[in-house]
C-alpha cells in the first residue's frame, strides 16, 4: 500500500494554526485530508460542507475528515492510518509548545507513511517579544529551525520579519499564501503538470526531467542540498555512473534517499515557487549534478 | 439493624489524636463504628468479634497519591529491571544485575511463548548496568524467529531484535533520527522517543491507554495495591473516555472490589471545555471511583534533562528541559479550572515549573475565590523552603517523590543537578515546616508502589550507594506515616472520609505484621503487609 504522506503543522500559541487549518479544510484541494487537531474549540466548519459531527470526529462533504488527539498524539495517529479508507494526507496540528521534528520523525520511520513535511507559522507581531522569552524562547526557535516551510501571519505581504532569515534557509510564505501552501504541500509533483492554482498568489515553477542519469551516488544528497533556494519538493528516481537506481524524496530540508526496489525509469520532477525559482535555475543545477 | 463486626489486632494506629493506638475497631456498613477496647461498640447492640487479625497492627489503609493505572497492566510483559520487584499475584522477580540475565529471563520466557507471538519486557534502566549498551545482538540470541521488544523503564526508550526491525524496514538507510545506530551505519536495535518507537508499537500491539482499560488491569491494580496495604490510589493522567468508565465502574462496582480508584483527567485543549468535561465526570462518581480531579503535565523530568530548572542549570551544561504546555497555557488553564471549581493536581519536577506554576495559581484565586480549591503540585521535586511558604500562602499542597531519592539520588548528586540542590530534593521536612499538607508517593510503576518504603525514603533519605541526601530534611516516622494516610486523603480531598481510623470513615485499613512506631526506622521498609481491609472487608495477600 501506498504510504500516506504527512505534514505537521507547527507554531506557537496565537500563530494562526487554526485559521489555516479551517482554511485546509475548506479549501478545493480535491484530496481527503485527514486533520488532527488538539481541539475542536476553534474548529470552524462551514455546515453546508459538514456530513457529520461526533464528539471527536467531523466529517466534510469534500471527504476531509478532522479528528481531535487527545492527550495521546501517538494514539490518535495510529488510528488515522488504520482508518478506511485511509486518507490521501495526513495533517497534525502540533501543540503550540511541542517540537514539530518529534512528529514528523514518525513519518520517516513509519513505513506506511511518507514524510512531507513541516510547516512553521510565526506570528508576525510577536516574534522578535518571543524570541527573547527565558522561557519559551527555545522552544518556539526550534519549531522554525526544524521547519521546511515557514507562513508568516499577522504581517504584511513581502514584508520581512527582521531576524527570522537568521534561523532558517526554508521557503517563508506569507498567511495570504494558503493555496500555494496546499499546492506546495499536498500535491504530488507530476510530469508534464500545468498547475492551476487555487489562489491569484504565486504562480508555480514545474520541472521535471526524464532520463535523470549520471548522478554520482556519494554527492548525490550533498547535491539535492544545493538545489537551488525555492526548489521546494523534488521526487522521482535518479540512476547513478554505475547504473544503480535510487530513489528521491525531498520535502524542503528533509532529503531522502534509497536504492530502488525494482525496475524504475529514472526521472526526477519538481516544484517550487516561480517567484523564487525558475525552470533554468534549475535547469543550470542539474546540469553540474550530473557533469 | 446492620450488623457490627469489632475487629482485634494487636495494635491499631489510628492517626487520630483522639484515641491514638487501641485494640478494637467495630464496623458496621463499612464504616468505622467505634475504636477502643473489646467492648467499644457495646452500647451499639450486638457484636460479632472478629479474632482473626488479633495478630496483625492496623493502619488507616494507605492512600497512594500519584501512582498510574499502568503498574498493574504492564505485567503482561516480562520484567527486565535491575532491582527485586514484586508482581500483582506476589511472584517475587529478582532484579536483573547484568544483561546476560537479562538475556536468560527473555529465554525463558521465549520457551514458553506461543510461536509468532510478540515477546515484550518492561523496567530495563542500562542506568544501573556498568556494562555495554543493550543491542539487537542480545536479543536475536533470545529470538530469531519472533519480534523481541524491551521498553526501558522511562518509557522513551526501547531495544528490539532483528526481526522487529525487520517488520519496520528499519536499515542503515532509515533517516528517522531516534534509531540509533552502529558506526557502520547499521541499526543497533534501541529506538528513542515515540517516534521511533511508533512503528514497532503499533505492530506489536502494545497501547498503554487499551492495556491498562482492560477489566483485567484493574483488577490487578488492585492486587498491587492490596500487597501494598493501600486501599485508595490514584491513576494521574488518565483519557477517561465513556467506553473506559464503562470498564472500571462494571469492575470496581463489584462488591469484593478492594480499592477506591481517583482517576485525574489528563488535560489536553481548550481549559473550558476541559472543565466542563471534569464537572460532567464529577457527577459520576461512584464510592469506589472518585472523579472530577485534573492532571496537568508542565515540565519534564530531572534525570532526564527535561525539567525546567533554575538558575544555576543542569550541572552538565545540558540546555534547559522542555514545557509540555507553554507558561501562559499554564496560566489560562489553571484560571479556567480553578474558576470553575475543578481540583488540580499539577505536575512540576524543576523548580523553575514549580515558579510558575505557583504564580500561575496565585493569579487564578486573585480572579475566583476558592479557598479549599485543594490544588497539589506532583513531584515537587526541587522546591525550596521559599515555594512551599508560596504555597501555605495559597492552601496549595504538594505530594513529593520520596522514591526518587533512594532510586536516582546518586545520579542526581553526580549528573542532573549536583548536590547542593540534590540534598533539599523531596524536602519532605521544609513542607512539612512550611505547614503544608504532604503526601509522598511512588508514580507508579516508575518505581514500585509501597507506601512503607516511600515512608523509609523520606526518613532514612538514602540512596542506592547508601549516601545521606540531606539529613536536614528527614521527617520522623509519625510524620512519613501521616504523609502516607492523611496527609495523601488530604490531597485528594478525601480526609472526611479516609485517612484515620476515626469514627464514621471508612473502614478501610492496612493489616501489618508489626508496629511501624516501635521498629528501627532504618527497617520500616521491611514491615510485613498482610492486607488489607476495605469497607469493613479483609482482604489478606
Amino acid at each position: 500500500m501506498k504510504p500516506v504522506p504527512m505534514t505537521v503543522i507547527s507554531g506557537y500559541l496565537g500563530a494562526g494554526k487554526t485559521t489555516l487549518i479551517n482554511a485546509l479544510l475548506a479549501s478545493d484541494h480535491g484530496l481527503r485530508l485527514l486533520i488532527l487537531v488538539n481541539d475542536f474549540g476553534a474548529i470552524n466548519i462551514d455546515e453546508r460542507l459538514l456530513a457529520s459531527r461526533d464528539e471527536d470526529t467531523i466529517a466534510l462533504t469534500n471527504g476531509c475528515v478532522c479528528c481531535t488527539m487527545g492527550a495521546d498524539l501517538f494514539l490518535a495517529l495510529a488510528d488515522a492510518l488504520d482508518r478506511a479508507p485511509r486518507p490521501d494526507h495526513i495533517v497534525i496540528e502540533a501543540s503550540g509548545i511541542s517540537d514539530p521534528a518529534r512528529i514528523a520523525q514518525a513519518a520517516l520511520a513509519e513505513p506506511d507513511m511518507q514524510y512531507a513535511g513541516i510547516v512553521t507559522l510565526v506570528d508576525g507581531l510577536e516574534f522578535q517579544s518571543l524570541m527573547s522569552d527565558p522561557l519559551i524562547g527555545d522552544q518556539v526557535r526550534e519549531q522554525i529551525v526544524k521547519a521546511d516551510l515557514i507562513v508568516v501571519t499577522k504581517a504584511q505581504r513581502g514584508v520581512k520579519v527582521p531576524g527570522l532569515d537568521e534561523l532558517t534557509r526554508s521557503e517563508v510564505l506569507s498567511a495570504e499564501d494558503t493555496g500555494a501552501l496546499a499546492h506546495l504541500v499536498f500535491n504530488e509533483p507530476v510530469m508534464d503538470q500545468v498547475p492551476a492554482p487555487t489562489s491569484p498568489h504565486p504562480a508555480y515553477t514545474s520541472w521535471c526531467r526524464r532520463n535523470a542519469i549520471g548522478v554520482d551516488a556519494d554527492l548525490l544528497p550533498t547535491d539535492l542540498a544545493r538545489r537551488p533556494a525555492g526548489l521546494f519538493r523534488l521526487k522521482g528516481s535518479v540512476m547513478d555512473r554505475n547504473g544503480t537506481c535510487r530513489d528521491v524524496q525531498v520535502v524542503g530540508q528533509q532529503i531522502e534517499v534509497s536504492i530502488s526496489k525494482g525496475h524504475s525509469d529514472p526521472t526526477l520532477v519538481g516544484i517550487g515557487l516561480s517567484e523564487r525559482v525558475s525552470v533554468s535555475e534549475i535547469d543550470d543545477w542539474w546540469k553540474q549534478v550530473i557533469s | 439493624m446492620s450488623d457490627i463486626k469489632v475487629f482485634q489486632a494487636k495494635t491499631i494506629i489510628t492517626m487520630d489524636s483522639t484515641v491514638p493506638d487501641a485494640t478494637h475497631v467495630a464496623v458496621r456498613d463499612g464504616r468505622i463504628l467505634a475504636v477502643g477496647d473489646t467492648t467499644c461498640a457495646d452500647q451499639w447492640g450486638d457484636v460479632t468479634h472478629d479474632a482473626s487479625l488479633a495478630d496483625a497492627v492496623l493502619m488507616p489503609g494507605f492512600v497512594e497519591g500519584h501512582a498510574h493505572m499502568l503498574a498493574g497492566a504492564i505485567w503482561e510483559f516480562a520484567y527486565t529491571g535491575y532491582h527485586d520487584r514484586i508482581d500483582p499475584q506476589g511472584r517475587l522477580w529478582t532484579g536483573l544485575p547484568s544483561l546476560e540475565d537479562v538475556v536468560a529471563r527473555l529465554a525463558d520466557i521465549d520457551a514458553k511463548l506461543p510461536a509468532g507471538a510478540p515477546l515484550i519486557g518492561w523496567g530495563f534502566d542500562p542506568i544501573f548496568l556498568a556494562e555495554d549498551r543493550l543491542s539487537r545482538v542480545h536479543l536475536d540470541t533470545v529470538s530469531t524467529t519472533r519480534p523481541v521488544a524491551i521498553l526501558f523503564s522511562n518509557f522513551h526508550l526501547m531495544c528490539v531484535n532483528s526481526v522487529a526491525l525487520d517488520m519496520v524496514g528499519y536499515s542503515e538507510t532509515t533517516l528517522a533520527e531516534g534509531v540509533v545506530k552502529w558506526p557502520d551505519g547499521a541499526p543497533t536495535g534501541e529506538l528513542q522517543e515515540m517516534a521511533a518507537m511508533f512503528p514497532i508499537m503499533r505492530r506489536l500491539g502494545i497501547d498503554f491507554r487499551a492495556l491498562s482499560q482492560r477489566a483485567s488491569a484493574i483488577q490487578s491494580y488492585a492486587q498491587v495495591a492490596t500487597r501494598a496495604g493501600v486501599t485508595t490510589v490514584t491513576d494521574l493522567f488518565s483519557h477517561l473516555e465513556d467506553e473506559d468508565l464503562d470498564i472500571m465502574f462494571s469492575v470496581t462496582g463489584e462488591e469484593t472490589f478492594p480499592l477506591r480508584i481517583v482517576p485525574a483527567l489528563a488535560a489536553s485543549g481548550d481549559p473550558g471545555a476541559l472543565a466542563e468535561r471534569a464537572l460532567a465526570l464529577k457527577s459520576r462518581s461512584t464510592d469506589k471511583v472518585r472523579l472530577g480531579a485534573v492532571k496537568l503535565m508542565t515540565d519534564g523530568s530531572i534525570q532526564g534533562w527535561t525539567a525546567r530548572v533554575k538558575w544555576p542549570g543542569y550541572v552538565g551544561g545540558q540546555p534547559n528541559g522542555i514545557w509540555n504546555m507553554a507558561p501562559e497555557q499554564i496560566r489560562t488553564t489553571c484560571a479556567a479550572l480553578h474558576a470553575a471549581g475543578v481540583q488540580m493536581h499539577i505536575h512540576v519536577n524543576g523548580d523553575e515549573a514549580s515558579d510558575i506554576v505557583i504564580d500561575a495559581l496565585a493569579s487564578a484565586m486573585r480572579e475566583a475565590p476558592w479557598p479549599d480549591h485543594g490544588h497539589v503540585l506532583q513531584h515537587g521535586q526541587m522546591m525550596d523552603d521559599g515555594q512551599f511558604r508560596r504555597c501555605a500562602d495559597l492552601g496549595i499542597s504538594v505530594n513529593l517523590f520520596a522514591n526518587h531519592l533512594w532510586y536516582f539520588g546518586d545520579q542526581h548528586v553526580a549528573l542532573t543537578i549536583g548536590p547542593d540542590r540534590a540534598n533539599r530534593m523531596d524536602a519532605v521536612r521544609s513542607a512539612l515546616d512550611a505547614g503544608l499538607t504532604v503526601a509522598i508517593h511512588s508514580d507508579a510503576p516508575v518505581t514500585p508502589m509501597g507506601p512503607l518504603f516511600t515512608a523509609w525514603c523520606a526518613i532514612n533519605r538514602e540512596t542506592m550507594s547508601g549516601r545521606v541526601l540531606g539529613d536536614a530534611q528527614r521527617i520522623s516516622v509519625a510524620e512519613a506515616l501521616y504523609a502516607i494516610t492523611l496527609g495523601a486523603a488530604r490531597t485528594l480531598k478525601l480526609d472526611a472520609e479516609i485517612g484515620s481510623i476515626s469514627i464514621g470513615k471508612s473502614a478501610d485499613f492496612a493489616v501489618l505484621g508489626s508496629n511501624p512506631l516501635e521498629i528501627d526506622p532504618a527497617s520500616l521498609k521491611d514491615v510485613p503487609v498482610l492486607g488489607t481491609v476495605f469497607r469493613g472487608r479483609v482482604k489478606l495477600v
